[in-house]
């Protein structure tokens, strides 16, 4: 009997054509296919129909298996898609159309769980989506994190090895991340870092939004690729503007209306809070035009500077509350005494060497006289 | 290298070391300088030295520039005089004014101040900008300009443009991502911190120097020692 199709799956769920049709037109308009080159290239025909799209690819192709690995990390980007849209969008994406293995959702255990992944990998080798949250680390051969007694590189080279695509999501997974904060003892990198013989693409946030994971899952599967990607393989569709861009604060910034600190005027009224520290303009991510909670909200719209979370090295990239253009490394006190004094001293030297220089010559031009 | 890197490293160590070697840099110009021909003053003053100070920069600060016609450098080059005195304020009100300024200073000295809205800083730039431009455009056509400048004028003339003109770039938002915007910025400020040492553009703490000196031999009303 041939597989089912991700259409029959999800009617067998209880999900009604019109339901169905929704879903494919919502899952369109995230994952900007009316963009993409192979419907850009239909529209040369005909008027694209990008909900139809997803629906022709949905009713045609087979569930797309994903193992879901979780090296060092706070799990907070599984947490943020438990929360997310639920039961619509994200739901239906992961645990109806897709996720096979995911430690922290998945029912199963210890050996059972294990084995559930070792099935999956050999049944569809070749074919899975290999999605990783929590950065790779490769300190002392990989101890530092281990699961079932196997190091997280193991494990991970094991999963890339057999995936057709493998997706970086948080920052942690995608840049290193928190583990990788400075002094980073554990010797924590990003996926694409250590697995260099397929394209990794990232995912970057702290959570990443879970609406474009899944847009990107989805895009996947209807394309049969991976999204166009930036320089630092984020999909451009997610991650082509700043925060800053988009944000609704925008308008004060450029009318230089500021907030100074948390409870001034400024900041009742809503205005720019890169005083504060906002990191918006060098930060590429969807949250100001996606929003988070089914668009309720995101950090700077509830009174909060943008923290940078998905940009490499966010943990590191100067104070979360210090203004985006103070400089990164500043000298103390003693510093600038050494250079003060350093210099002071040089150019004293310099004086009472051109002293000496000036005597000698008043010396023997009156000896000559 | 990725931009963020990049920018990491002109924000971070580059800024750093830009910024000891114009301390260290300055400190050894005003050594030098002092100790160039300093002789005890043996002379007894008949006026006030510190009165001397402060009428030089009443004058020299507060009235004459607002009454240029009485002065011959007004008269003789008034394009140099105009176009330099508006250069001067718009990067004053800028590096002291503008909000990513004053929090560059807030990271230093841990403390800030009110700013200007950034549509003012705009036009400052712009004023700032044109006047540079006009200033150029001058030293290139005047034949008596034209026969003193040397290398070092034309660089110190570049080196003070690009962080007005990168600065402005940034701010706009215009042609480039920001983070390549931001860039170039710090790499005009590194160039400009490291290069003012160097120059003659050193005269915006040497001019304090020596107007001070001069006022207070002007007030001393006695023969200089």
């Amino acid at each position: 009997m041939a597989e089912k199709t991700i259409y029959e799956h999800l009617k067998d769920e209880g999900v009604s054509r019109r339901e169905f049709m929704k879903f494919c037109g919502l899952l369109a308009g995230l994952m900007g296919v009316e963009f993409s080159p192979p419907v850009k290239a239909l529209a040369a025909v005909k008027a694209p129909d990008p909900a139809q799209a997803v629906a022709t690819a949905l009713k045609s192709k087979p569930k797309l298996p994903i193992i879901w690995l979780e090296l060092q990390d706070c799990a907070g980007c599984t947490e943020a898609i438990s929360r997310s849209w639920s039961p619509s969008l994200v739901n239906l994406v992961l645990n109806k159309i897709a996720l096979d293995y995911q430690e922290t959702l998945m029912a199963a255990a210890g050996f059972q769980a294990e084995e559930a992944k070792k099935q999956t990998m050999k049944k569809y080798h070749g074919k899975y989506v290999l999605v990783v949250e929590g950065s790779p680390t490769i300190g002392e051969d990989g101890i530092y994190c281990t699961i079932g007694g196997r190091s997280n590189m193991e494990l991970l080279k094991e999963a890339a090895e057999g995936a057709a695509a493998i997706i970086a999501t948080g920052n942690c997974a995608a840049f290193g991340g928190i583990p990788k904060a400075n002094p980073n003892p554990t010797m924590a990198k990003g996926v694409w870092e250590v697995i260099t013989d397929k394209p990794v693409l990232n995912i970057p946030g702290c959570p990443a939004i879970p609406e474009v994971t899944t847009g990107t899952i989805v895009y996947f599967l209807v394309m049969g690729k991976l999204p166009q990607m930036d320089s630092l393989n984020r999909p451009m569709t997610f991650y082509g503007h700043t925060i800053h861009d988009h944000c609704l604060r925008r308008p004060f910034y450029d009318a230089g209306k500021f907030a100074d600190s948390f409870d001034d005027d400024g900041a009742l009224a809503g205005h720019c809070l890169y005083k504060l520290g906002c990191k918006g303009p060098t930060t590429y991510n969807a949250c100001s035009s996606l929003k988070w909670y089914q668009g309720l909200s995101f950090p700077v719209q509830s009174n909060h500077p943008c923290l940078a979370c998905s940009e490499p090295n966010f943990w590191d990239g100067g104070g979360f509350y210090q203004g985006q253009s103070a400089p990164l490394n500043r000298p103390d006190v003693a510093a600038f005494g050494i250079a003060a004094g350093a210099g002071a001293a040089l150019g004293l030297a310099m004086a009472g060497a051109n002293a000496v220089n000036k005597k000698r010559a008043e010396h023997k031009s009156k000896s000559e006289e | 290298m990725a931009w963020d890197e990049f920018l990491r490293f002109l924000r971070g160590p580059m800024f750093y070391a830009a910024i000891l070697f114009f301390l260290g840099g300055m400190f050894f110009r005003l050594a030098r300088v002092t100790f160039l021909g300093w002789q005890r003053d043996r002379v007894p003053s008949k006026g006030s030295k510190i009165g001397g100070v402060f009428i030089t920069y009443l004058k020299g600060i507060l009235i004459l520039p607002f009454i240029p016609w009485v002065r011959m450098t007004f008269n003789k080059n008034a394009l140099t005089y105009i176009a330099g005195g508006f250069f001067h304020l718009s990067l004053f009100a800028i590096i002291f004014f503008g909000a990513p300024h004053m929090l560059v200073w807030k990271s230093i000295l841990g403390f800030g101040w009110p700013t200007l809205p950034a549509p003012y800083i705009d036009w400052f730039a712009a004023i700032g900008i044109v006047s540079l431009i006009a200033l150029l455009i001058n030293r290139l056509v005047h034949p008596v300009l034209k026969k003193i400048t040397r290398t070092a004028d034309w660089f110190n003339w570049t080196i003070v443009f690009l962080p007005f003109v990168t600065g402005y770039v940034m701010s706009r938002h215009l042609w480039f991502e920001y983070q390549v915007a931001f860039s170039l910025h710090m790499i005009a400020v590194d160039l400009l911190l490291i290069w003012i040492p160097l120059s003659r553009i050193s005269h915006f703490m040497l001019y304090f120097f020596s107007r001070t000196i001069h006022g207070a031999q002007f007030g001393k009303r006695a023969v200089t020692p």
